[in-house]
């Protein structure tokens, strides 16, 4: 990492804590829109509630549709925070240290607002506790083989760890603002997030290891999330899920899109705040060279499933795969091949990788790209499965957009509030890699 | 025993009166005319009630002329369901969607409520029944005394029996006129056995004797004079046995949904029938293949030889020959009906046929003149228009109308509502608010048939009962009860009746019946008897008949077409509406027409390469005109229509009749111009050229199924007789594939069915059953759109081609197929469904969350659920069976194979020995099939049926592939090969 000479402890610190300044208009404003966004969905969600899901654009056969692709999407958002700030820890890669904080906040926010879709798409979602294993007195449980458990203890272990692991992560960077805020109520706010850190060299020996350990428990989570998310629909028996590379596929994708919307945060981020000397350049150069490579894995991914198809010589699966390319649905299927993987094809060249223009906007084609993956993984191929008399067309209702929407915006709230509450650059880690302060320096 | 208010009886005095009857008789019919409010069932319940054990009655269906025996079930004082009654020798058992829907029509919201009576701002109020009868009966007392008897005219539909007779006894007596209207008449049948055997009635046609039915046109699965009892005999002649299949070749321009199930479709010219079967009787004779003397008719076929026929008919010669060949080489039948043979040549195309039967030697073995359809008991249509000239004229002052809806089903070239808007008194017996009954002054609503007693004779040999399964819903009356109590009032007919009530009267009737039936028979004991079984048959002798000289007389010519368009248009009856009565059951309207799936809307059918040319696709509106009129609705295209033809059913386009008929696509029937059959004076549906132009617009043709091929997928599957008799692999055969899992034990029952390919017809009457039984929810147009139709089984249709390229259509009916290996079972995250020890996938729908997974996984896509909490509009929710939940939004639901009726017969079974016969447990699918397509039945059970049909050799699973070892085995369609 080449260093800025300019950046020294002092200065780290004031500008992170100035980060937390009171709030401009504009974050105002952005919060506005947020909060009234999140006001729709909600009304939208509450107007689903009352009448019943016929409002949301399902229709036989297509029983899952905009929520579950939502919901996907939300969760392979979240993959990145982790593998950011605990397998690129792991592996010692100095360019997360500037981004992961920021990354980690994102998977937070993205586990909280990917884990409304699965009680918000139920018929009966005033019942979702019902998919927890509690006691009750009619000792009934719940059913173990289902993938839908499986996915309730994932996505909620996942949210679990990240939570504590973006809590931990964070202590002595609370401390250093505690120091520094004046008005009494943050202060003890502050306080009380920071545990009491001094700073000792036994504190900090301690947390070095449990955040080493954090790390290592974190690092399998990735994997095994979106593998188990992907199982929701490997185990089912559709053409077009039923498939072993689904793991792998899925995980990739994940990282692939989590990755995307990082550069889409972080780099309006690094504007407004003036990181420009925190965020560099490497950094990005790093994102993107990851972003290449999920890319590759994707779309391998996607030759292969159409290689399956016809080497499976299934009617089922190879209808459905030609159906995706050339069925109602291509349009979308072609959104997906060309936002996955042609548009990142330039990040081959280092001077795109080093364009934060071009990133930002390949980074938002990541976003669209593998938002319809998951809308064409799951809606066409429910669209045709087995019984051509079956068959039939989903078409998104005003309500499901309304409430994606609104996820967006509950997404970008969270965020919004993040910014100006929590240190989204690591003080601590920052300070690891720059020169230690001499007597003299400023 | 006194009187109740309205002349009726009040149900205390009609209880003692039936606890005398005793045992079988009804105990909640009546005809009292207490407001509705005040009805609460079973306050004060009679002494054999048990709660929850349903009571059943036989009685018969009167949603058409064909008078299907029927068993109604009352549930706590409710008439919940119509099963077939299998007594009686007209359907056997089974029943028609129309019959199943009967219920809808006895709970419609829509029905009058009360009498009605015209008020001073011109609308239909409700009045009294002391009212209205007081009025008619004074109108009609102001004309008898002025000598104007004759100015009143009875118009009612076909209505035979006791019914029939106290209506001619009463108009007799007052001097007026009784006329019967049908709809759909077949007095070209009736005019061409005329000519031809001299005998001016319907024969029986006895399908079920023949091994080869050859049918001009003839919807004999649909519409056409009796089609339960004809599905009975397409039934007998498509059961596979040793290694033969009987053979059936549909001659008509476009094929019908009974064509659909033919083993050949002739696309015949519309219209020249008559020459196709000259030409094949030509062939026959030619043959040497006739087995009658010939000599009278030789030479009336001489000059139509195959080859110049073909030039006549559009039909290749050797098609003709194959058929003259088959036609005398088979035990035979030659049917001629259907409204595409109502041609303004339809008696000579019928005499054509009788020819053909008569050298065949059909006559007294597959047609049957000792037993004839009383449907010959309505007025010909010339009466028919006579009487509109009466009215157009003035001559008439008085009309009461009953049953009938003339307005509607009259095409409006002949001006049906003007001649009836000049009749200064209209009164209509009518239940709902049709258009005719619009035009009247006063309503007197008919109770439904589930109300009422009654009889009816639809054949010679069967006299059939009517009788209530519960009270009336409304303040309504049976018209029996109205006429009496009219005689009453009417000043020269007080003496005329000595019965107070119509069910006194029918009694009293029925002595009579007794007397020729049962002499020796004590009449409580052959009442109750009667009550029980449904009807009673009436031995007929023999009649020989033989072949008129008068046939000589018929000069064949081709039909005669009004309008100068390019399309020859066909108007159909439609076996979901009939002639329009049925538009206004949501069931119906929601019964995915067999050949489209289409649903709750009209459609033109236009053949792929018409619409090509005139640049329309499916869904798009075009313009349909004829010099009479215009109509314009969305096409469907059909490659089994002939390209110089189109063709609408009737029964849509209401502009009256209740929310669900009115303003819902179009009638037909507008374009008609007032032609007739030129011997018979029948009217001729077929007579009309039309011109058709894109109207521009598009939308989507609503339908339940947008796919027409199996995508080589094998859903329906299909072998040819040739390798059924010589398997020279094991396809047929099944061999266990090893398993990684042990397989699944159960210990007492495997509940398991069959469907038979060959015998089902895509008729729907399982789909009505199914949602008549489990309380399934009806959606509406828009939804349905939406593809969220709640039908627990659905009829898949695929038109393939086979390899000469001609029509091979196929139904499926698809239901839960009671996975052994569900899909469903293991993703389910709370166990809301769950395999049972019977074999049945258990929903438990209080326990589902509404994932969706289930549905997802399925492999059948069986399961529907409910995107909202369906409304049942009071009192169509009277009719819903307690036995099975009501579901509410966000619950998965399916087929359960009727798991309360196999609850209910296990625990019938437990009162006896224990064990549960084959056959005790009928699906209401299954009792409602009217071909016996659907078997149900316990696998456990070696000897059932449906444990030996499993192994049968046309014994297949849908999607076998996916191993989930479904309970279902269909057996295979049979296709004939020409070889």
């Amino acid at each position: 990492m080449s260093q800025d000479t300019k950046l020294t402890y002092s200065r780290v610190t004031t500008d992170v804590v100035a980060m937390l300044e009171k709030p401009s208009v504009k974050w105002w404003a952005l919060f506005m829109i947020s909060l009234s966004f999140v006001g729709i969905g909600l009304i939208c969600f509450i107007y689903q509630v009352y009448v019943g899901l016929g409002v949301a654009g399902y229709r036989h056969p297509v029983f899952w549709g905009t929520y579950i692709t939502d919901f996907v999407f939300w969760v392979g958002i979240a993959h990145s925070g982790t593998l950011i700030s605990a397998i690129l820890y792991l592996f010692r890669a100095r360019f997360r240290m500037s981004i992961y904080r920021i990354a980690e906040g994102m998977t937070v926010f993205a586990v909280l607002t990917a884990g409304l879709f699965p009680i918000m798409h139920l018929g009966r979602p005033w019942n979702f506790y019902w998919l927890f294993p509690y006691p009750n007195q009619r000792e009934i449980w719940i059913n173990f083989k289902s993938p839908l458990v499986w996915d309730v203890f994932a996505v909620s272990t996942y949210l679990t760890v990240s939570s504590l692991f973006f809590l931990i992560g964070m202590i002595p960077d609370i401390a250093a603002i505690r120091d520094k805020v004046t008005e009494k109520p943050r202060r003890i706010i502050y306080s009380i997030l920071s545990f009491g850190w001094k700073g000792s060299n036994w504190e900090w020996l301690h947390y070095g290891r449990a955040y080493l350990y954090f790390a290592a428990l974190a690092t399998p989570l990735v994997l095994s999330v979106h593998s188990v998310v992907s199982w929701d629909f490997a185990m089912g028996n559709v053409p077009g899920w039923h498939t072993t590379i689904f793991a792998p596929y899925f995980v990739a994708g994940a990282i692939f899109s989590g990755l995307g919307m990082v550069i889409t945060l972080t780099i309006p981020i690094r504007k407004i705040f003036h990181l420009e000397d925190y965020i560099t350049l490497d950094n990005y150069d790093g994102m993107a060279k990851l972003i290449m490579f999920t890319s590759g894995i994707v779309g391998y991914a996607y030759a292969v499933e159409f290689f399956m198809a016809w080497y499976s010589s299934s009617p089922f699966e190879w209808q459905q795969f030609m159906y995706r390319a050339v069925g109602e649905y291509a349009l979308f299927y072609w959104i997906m091949v060309i936002c996955n993987v042609v548009i990142p094809i330039p990040l081959w060249f280092s001077k795109v990788r080093r364009n934060l223009k071009w990133l930002f906007i390949i980074s938002i084609f990541i976003n669209i790209g593998m938002w319809f993956e998951r809308f064409n993984i799951i809606v066409i191929s429910l669209s045709r499965d087995f019984d051509p008399a079956a068959w039939g067309v989903y078409k998104i209702s005003w309500v499901e957009a309304g409430i994606t929407a609104g996820s967006f915006a509950w997404f970008f709230m969270f965020f919004l509030i993040f910014l100006k509450t929590l240190p989204s650059v690591s003080i601590s880690e920052i300070k690891e890699i720059l020169p230690v302060p001499k007597r003299g320096d400023k | 025993m006194s009187k109740g208010k309205n002349g009726g009886i009040n149900r205390r005095d009609f209880l003692k009166v039936i606890g005398v009857a005793g045992g079988t008789a009804a105990v909640t019919g009546a005809c009292s005319g207490e407001p509705v409010e005040q009805i609460i069932p079973y306050v004060i319940p009679p002494e054999s009630y048990i709660p929850a054990i349903p009571k059943f009655y036989s009685s018969t269906c009167r949603e058409c002329p064909a008078g299907c025996g029927i068993i109604l079930k009352n549930r706590d004082g409710r008439a919940i369901k119509v099963e077939g009654n299998p007594n009686s020798p007209i359907n056997g058992g089974s029943t028609c969607a129309r019959g199943q829907a009967s219920l809808q029509g006895l709970y419609n919201p829509d029905r009058n409520r009360s009498p009605l009576k015209l008020n001073e701002f011109g609308r239909l109020a409700p009045t009294s029944w002391e009212t209205g009868t007081n009025d008619l009966s004074a109108k009609i007392n102001e004309l008898v005394s002025q000598g104007k008897g004759s100015r009143i005219v009875y118009l009612s539909n076909s209505i035979s029996g006791t019914l029939n007779e106290l209506v001619d006894k009463w108009t007799n007596a007052i001097g007026a006129k009784h006329y019967t209207y049908e709809s759909f008449s077949y007095d070209s049948i009736k005019e061409a056995n005329s000519i031809s055997f001299g005998i001016d009635e319907i024969p029986n046609y006895k399908i079920e004797n023949a091994d080869y039915v050859l049918s001009f046109g003839a919807d004999f699965l649909e519409t056409w004079l009796s089609p339960n009892q004809y599905a009975r005999g397409f039934s007998k002649l498509k059961t596979v046995k040793n290694g033969k299949v009987g053979k059936f070749v549909q001659v008509e321009p476009r094929m019908s949904l009974t064509g659909a199930s033919a083993d050949d479709w002739v696309a015949v010219k519309p219209g020249t029938e008559v020459f196709l079967a000259l030409g094949i009787a030509n062939a026959i004779i030619k043959n040497g293949g006739a087995k009658k003397d010939a000599g009278l008719v030789s030479g009336m076929v001489s000059s139509y030889t195959p080859e110049k026929v073909s030039q006549l008919t559009d039909v290749p010669a050797e098609t003709i020959n194959q058929i003259a060949k088959d036609f005398t080489k088979f035990k035979s039948v030659a049917l001629g009906g259907g409204v595409a043979l109502t041609g303004t040549n339809a008696t000579e195309t019928l005499v054509a046929i009788n020819i053909l039967n008569y050298i065949a030697g059909n006559i007294g073995k597959t047609v049957d003149f000792s037993d004839t359809q009383l449907i010959s008991n309505a007025n010909n249509f010339k009466d028919i228009l006579k009487l509109l000239e009466d009215m157009k004229s003035g001559g008439v002052d008085v009309l009461i109308v009953h049953g009938v809806n003339p307005v509607f089903t009259l095409p409006k070239s002949l001006n049906a509502e003007e001649a009836i808007k000049k009749v200064p008194y209209i009164v209509s017996f009518a239940s709902f608010m049709d258009e005719t009954t619009e035009l009247s002054q006063l309503v007197l609503p008919d109770n439904h048939s589930v109300e009422s007693w009654g009889d009816f004779q639809p054949t010679k040999s069967y006299v059939s009962i009517i009788q209530p399964a519960m009270r009336p819903v409304f303040n309504t009356q049976s018209v029996g009860d109205t006429l009496i109590s009219l005689s009453k009032k009417v000043d020269s007919t007080k003496e005329l009746i000595n019965e107070e009530t119509y069910y006194d009267y029918l009694r009293s009737a029925w002595k009579n019946v007794a007397n020729y039936v049962a002499p020796n028979k004590q009449f409580d004991l052959f009442w109750n008897d009667t009550l029980r079984d449904g009807g009673v048959e009436i031995n007929l002798p023999e009649r020989s008949v033989e072949l008129s000289s008068a046939v000589q007389s018929v000069k064949f010519a081709e039909p005669e077409f009004k309008g100068d368009g390019e399309y020859y248009f066909i108007t159909y009856p439609s076996y979901k509406y009939y002639d329009g009565s049925g538009a206004n059951k949501p069931w119906l309207q929601e019964l995915p027409e067999g050949l489209t799936t289409s649903v709750w809307d009209s459609y033109v059918d236009m053949n792929t390469e018409t619409a090509k040319k005139m640049g329309v696709r499916e869904g798009s509106f075009i313009n349909i005109q004829s010099p009479q009129g215009e109509i314009k609705t969305q096409v469907f295209t059909y490659d089994g229509i002939r390209p110089d033809t189109i063709a609408v059913a009737i029964g849509q386009g209401h502009t009256a009749y209740g929310r669900y008929a009115k303003d819902r696509g179009v009638n037909p029937l507008d374009l008609l111009p007032n032609m007739s059959d030129r011997l018979s004076g029948g009217f001729a549906f077929l007579s009309s050229k039309v011109s058709v132009s894109n109207a521009g617009k598009h939308s989507l043709l609503v339908r339940t199924q947008y796919t027409r091929t199996q995508h080589e997928r094998g859903v329906a599957q299909a072998i040819t007789l040739d390798q059924l008799n010589h398997p020279d692999d094991h396809h047929g055969e099944h061999h266990d594939e090893p398993d990684f899992y042990p397989p699944r034990e159960y210990p007492n029952h495997r509940w398991a069915m069959n469907v038979d390919l060959n015998k089902c017809t895509g008729c729907g009457a399982c789909v009505t059953a199914c949602y008549a039984e489990n309380n399934i929810p009806f959606v509406g147009k828009a939804q349905v759109a939406k593809r969220r139709d709640m039908s627990w089984i659905r009829i898949e249709r695929y038109f393939d081609k086979d390899e000469n390229g001609r029509m091979d259509t196929r139904f499926l009916p698809m239901m839960c197929q009671q996975c052994g290996n569900a899909p469903c079972e293991p993703v389910c995250p709370v166990f809301a469904t769950y395999h049972n020890p019977e074999g049945l996938n258990g929903m438990i729908y209080n326990r589902c969350v509404g994932t969706r997974y289930c549905a997802n996984n399925c492999t059948y896509k069986v399961r529907k659920f409910n995107w909202y909490t369906y409304k049942f509009p009071e009192p169509l929710n009277w009719q819903l069976n307690p036995d099975v939940t009501v579901r509410t939004k966000g619950i998965m639901e399916k087929c359960t194979f009727c798991v309360q009726r196999i609850k209910y017969g296990t625990d019938i079974a437990k009162d006896g020995d224990g064990i549960v016969k084959d056959g005790d447990i009928l699906t209401a699918c299954q009792q409602a099939c009217p071909t016996d397509a659907i078997v149900f039945g316990d696998l456990k059970d070696t000897t059932s049926q449906v444990a030996k049909l499993s192994h049968d050799d046309r014994g297949y699973k849908v999607f076998e592939v996916i191993n989930t070892k479904p309970g279902i085995t269909y057996l295979k369609k049979v296709k004939w090969d020409n070889a």
